[in-house]
């Protein structure tokens, strides 16, 4: 099925929810006012619901809408928000009987980025998708692109595109995976020396304006107080000194470990293009090397940060 | 029990971002282990002095701008 | 004053004078994206862009900025000394900055440097010190609404000289007295090149279609406008984060705190957002904008109704269209304010 097809089966979907009074808010994307921006969209009532769309561009994780939310709501869910959505009931976040999945199979997020790269400084004002192909429309050119080159790079290495719960699946299954190996991308600073890794990280962040739209695209981050904003005591600098920014940045990452679901909305909301799922990327292989756990894919899973085993290994322990 | 899960992962972390190895140590000793307590803290002196003074995660506000 | 003329060809020799008294910044590919950089060349300055992703505020007004030093030795007979930061050691130039975002240094102007009592000098002596040389806009983006905000494409507000791309030269318009003399060796332009910006501008702002109305925002009470239904509706899917602040032209709260290390300190400002909680958390716990609704609506209010009703008329938005791209959920400034306006 297309995304337009699609689209139209969600609306429906959500049509039926809101008139029968099953659900206060159909959480959902609707159009973006500029290109390749499709946003988080509330619909109230079945007219609302006409707005809801669906596409390569929805990037945001619908997850977080859901936390602490009170009443019925349903909430459209590809692979990856759907595993967030587990993660949040099985923390305690989201009540399974207040939560209507409106599952979908993911076709694979576009990286903006990676479309304006192909373009340098060239105004584009529309993208439209047709089937593997994007149409990529400016001042002057309108141009073919393949899907695959320009697809967020957390897309080409999901395993579970389907949505691991789902109350009303539209368009049915589709593939679990692009192919793509997260093990073989998820680390690739360990091959280097110390230096180089710091070199590295340093080059990674250090166009971090501090604006902490990463934590805020999140749906781990629900913390009433999250570090960075404790004052008595400041645990992390505020100033763009590196070790400020790098302070934050790996303590965010480290938060995230054992529930990251590699949905990639931190990189897509990140205003300075920076590549953060460089560290939760290496997280999570430590955590499936070491625990075996995958984040997400169960309800009543238990998170491995709020687990031990007897025989945990434990070589850096002198 | 608990913090050994999140220690190797914070520790993998860390050193995966450039911090050396040798500047974070981490071991099991009792409140009866005089000896091993003794000896590691001279352990874990020695490693770091070793590297010299540390340039990585650190502010010297006396130097930035 | 009258306008001069800087053919293409002569650009380097252009950069290179104004070299010998300055540090020269310009728009250019840093990375691959668009961004501000020392330039030592004409070939290093990028000519066709739209706008640079982040706005150059920073240059007067930096995200972190030492504000002194200070020493608290103990036993010092001086007791706590406190020591100023040197100022900017070479004035500055800043080549190329779009209409837009000059506009922006003037209604900061207003606000940094009101009067005797508030006169921020850090904000003022990088001001004084820097030249500003505009690049008209022939070609609007689509995110572009300078033309309903008081500003415009080739809008002449807090620039010193505006360039105007005529093809194979620009025409300099020459706009105060330290304009006048960055341009003094320049040749004086003919009455066809300056007829010819004029179309230009107008072509220009034509290109611009995606505007704001203002007019009832205007004209409402604050407190009709303040408790409008739409906010709530605006605030349902924004992350709180700090993008829109950070790259608009014309945000300007900070934050003030002291780094100390062993006995000496510094003081430092950052960069503050409304967005968040912590910006207006009290002693007492006490939050005036407790919730998310109250954070969104007041930079929209600041915006567009509290920095007119106090600063004359002025907006405190310049359609630079940076929020409209950046926006992680896509809350698009211009609906907000139609919201408003409607």
């Amino acid at each position: 099925m297309d995304n337009a097809a699609i689209a139209k089966g969600i609306r429906e979907a959500a049509k039926k929810l809101l008139g029968e009074g099953k659900v206060d808010v159909v959480i959902g994307y609707a159009k973006g006012t500029v290109p390749m921006r499709d946003y988080p969209y509330f619909a109230y009532t079945p007219e609302e619901a006409e707005n809801l769309t669906w596409s390569g561009f929805c990037c945001n994780n619908l997850a977080l809408y859901a936390i602490r939310r009170p009443g019925r709501m349903a909430v459209v869910a590809q692979g990856c928000v759907s595993r967030n959505l587990v993660g949040l009931v099985n923390e305690n976040q989201v009540k399974r009987e207040n939560l209507y999945v409106i599952g979908v199979n993911s076709p694979g997020m576009v990286d903006r980025r990676k479309v304006q790269a192909l373009f340098p400084g060239q105004t584009i004002t529309e993208v439209e998708e047709v089937g593997d192909e994007l149409i990529v429309k400016g001042v002057g050119f309108a141009e073919k692109v393949a899907r695959k080159k320009v697809m967020r790079q957390n897309c080409y290495t999901c395993v579970q595109r389907n949505p691991v719960i789902s109350d009303e699946l539209i368009g049915g299954e589709g593939p679990a995976s692009h192919g793509g190996n997260l093990d073989k991308v998820a680390a690739p600073w360990e091959k280097l020396g110390s230096s180089e890794r710091w070199a590295e990280f340093q080059e990674s962040f250090k166009d971090c304006i501090r604006c902490y739209a990463c934590r805020d695209a999140c749906p781990l981050c629900y913390c009433h107080v999250c570090f960075v904003d404790e004052s008595q005591p400041q645990w992390c600098g505020k100033t763009q000194d590196e070790a400020d920014v790098a302070t934050f940045h790996l303590l965010r990452a480290f938060h995230c470990a054992g529930r990251c679901t590699d949905c990639g909305a931190c990189e897509s909301a990140c205003p300075a293009g920076i590549k953060m799922r460089r560290l939760t990327m290496k997280i999570e292989k430590d955590i499936r090397d070491l625990y075996g756990y995958q984040p997400g894919m169960a309800i009543g899973a238990q998170p491995p940060m709020t687990l031990f085993k007897p025989n945990d290994p434990q070589d850096f322990i002198k | 029990m608990f913090a050994r899960r999140r220690f190797a992962v914070l520790k993998n972390l860390l050193e995966y971002a450039g911090l050396e190895p040798g500047r974070l140590h981490f071991s099991w000793i009792s409140s009866a282990e005089a000896q091993k307590f003794q000896q590691t803290v001279t352990e874990v002196t020695e490693a770091v002095k070793a590297l010299g003074p540390a340039t990585r995660m650190i502010k010297d506000i006396r130097k930035v701008a | 004053m009258s306008s001069k003329i800087l053919s293409k060809d002569k650009l380097d020799a252009f950069l290179q004078g104004l070299k010998g008294a300055r540090d020269v910044f310009a728009p250019a590919m840093v990375e691959g994206k668009v961004g501000w950089a020392a330039v030592e060349q004409a070939s290093d300055m990028l000519t066709e862009f739209s706008n640079t992703e982040m706005s150059p505020k920073d240059f007067f007004f930096p995200q972190t900025e030492c504000m002194m030093r200070f020493k608290n030795a103990s036993g010092d007979p001086e007791g706590m000394i406190m020591m100023a930061e040197p100022a900017l050691a070479r004035p500055r130039a800043l080549m190329n900055i779009r209409p837009c975002d000059a506009k922006a240094f003037q209604v900061l102007d207003l606000i940094f440097v009101q009067d005797e009592m508030t006169n921020d000098l850090y904000w003022r002596d990088k001001r004084e010190r820097t030249a500003c040389i505009g690049l008209a806009c022939n070609d609007p983006c689509p995110t572009c609404f300078c033309t309903s905000v008081n500003c415009g494409p080739h809008h002449e507000a807090g620039l010193d000289l505006l360039l105007v791309d005529l093809g194979d030269k620009y025409l300099v318009k020459v706009l105060n007295d330290k304009g006048a003399e960055l341009a003094k060796d320049l040749p004086a332009a003919a009455a066809g090149d300056e007829a010819k910006a004029a179309e230009l501008k107008i072509a220009a702002e034509a290109k611009i279609t995606g505007g704001v109305s203002m007019d009832q925002v205007k004209s409402r009470e604050v407190m009709e406008l303040y408790e409008a239904g739409h906010w709530d509706r605006v605030q349902e899917s924004c992350l709180n984060c700090g993008t829109c602040t950070f790259c608009c032209p014309t945000c300007h709260c900070f934050d003030i705190q002291d780094e100390v290390q062993g006995e000496s300190g510094r003081r430092v400002r950052n960069w503050d957002t409304c967005m968040s909680w912590l910006f207006t958390m009290h002693g007492t716990g006490h939050n005036p904008r407790g919730t998310k609704k109250d954070r969104v609506r007041q930079r929209f209010m600041h915006k567009f109704k509290y920095i007119p009703v106090k600063r004359g008329g002025e907006i405190g938005c310049v359609g630079c269209g940076r929020c409209v791209q950046l926006c992680p959920v896509n809350i698009d400034v211009r609906r907000v304010v139609n919201d408003m306006n409607a």
